[in-house]
């Protein structure tokens, strides 16, 4: 939710005179919704401005991103930052893997949703 | 182009490392817990302003969708479960001049390969200002901005976008920087 947020606040700057850039990890969130810059990182969603206690990958993303703002020759320009997030890729594997999931585990799942929603109506309300 | 002969054995990635096709993920795991699939906002058309100032004389704002911390609302340190009572429903602006403390546990990042315990991976407020300092950014905006993660589009459309734009408005930004969690 938050990169199709980011999204929709590109969208609306960039149409009123602000130039923009993302950084981000969902490509194709952000990719659907249309967004003038990108600066893609194929990290967990979590990192979207570089690696943890990682001062170099952070430096790195960000002067990347700073490079799209500057030379994007168009709309829907999006630039892949080369740093890895570790050896493996597996990581990319589990997120939101229905494998892993029992009948059991689901229904505990929606369970938790229901109440997530509740709480968060309850605050929205309140605000 | 260079071709790959039957028999070889080509030097390919992994098939699943390719980046996360998180619309599919998500479509395909709230079907399984029984709710309606989501409709992820979807445009054609897409703006685009040139950056016109030289970005070594450019003011640059920092967006963020980090929520401030809230004493009393539960565990929203490194590694927290979804906490939706930290969530934020209106725009918000804190001063750059200090470190803010902004958290993420009111957001779906990666829990199971993250925890969200360097600021610096969700809020680059350090590294820009080492940018600005360096002579690369010409100013960082006195505040950066908050906006909520809404499940409504026509609430972020209607409400929460205008808002954003009033507040760079104010604070004579060139362009800005946004930074989903």
């Amino acid at each position: 939710m938050c990169h199709q947020t980011v999204s929709l606040a590109a969208r609306h700057l960039e149409a009123n005179g602000i130039s923009t850039v993302i950084m981000g990890c969902a490509k194709d969130i952000v990719e659907h919704c249309g967004v003038p810059r990108f600066l893609f990182s194929d990290f967990p969603l979590g990192n979207s401005a570089g690696r943890p206690f990682d001062v170099e990958s952070q430096a790195q993303t960000l002067a990347l991103a700073l490079r799209v703002l500057e030379t994007a020759p168009g709309a829907r320009t999006t630039v892949q930052s080369p740093i890895r997030w570790s050896e493996g890729a597996s990581w990319k594997c589990d997120y939101l893997d229905l494998a892993k999931l029992s009948p059991e585990k689901i229904a505990e799942r929606r369970k938790e949703f229901d109440e997530v929603k509740t709480v968060a109506r309850a605050k929205r309300e309140a605000s | 182009m260079t071709t790959t002969a039957p028999g070889e054995k080509a030097a390919f990635a992994a098939e699943y490392d390719a980046p996360i096709p998180y619309m599919q993920r998500t479509r395909d795991y709230y079907q399984v817990l029984g709710f309606n699939p989501y409709r992820w906002a979807h445009f054609v058309e897409v703006p685009f302003t040139p950056l016109r100032t030289p970005l070594s004389r450019a003011r640059l704002a920092l967006i963020t969708t980090a929520a401030p911390f809230q004493p009393g609302v539960g565990d929203q340190g490194p590694g927290a479960a979804y906490n939706a009572a930290a969530k934020f429903y209106q725009v918000y602006s804190v001063s750059t001049e200090s470190v803010p403390d902004l958290r993420i546990s009111h957001v779906g990042y990666d829990r199971l390969h993250t925890t969200a315990a360097d600021i610096n991976t969700y809020l680059p407020l350090a590294r820009m200002k080492e940018t600005v300092a360096a002579g690369r950014i010409g100013a960082l905006a006195r505040r950066l901005h908050g906006v909520p993660t809404n499940r409504s589009h026509r609430v972020t459309i209607e409400t929460d976008t205008p808002e954003l734009r009033r507040r760079c408005r104010e604070d004579g930004v060139d362009a800005a920087v946004l930074v989903p969690s």
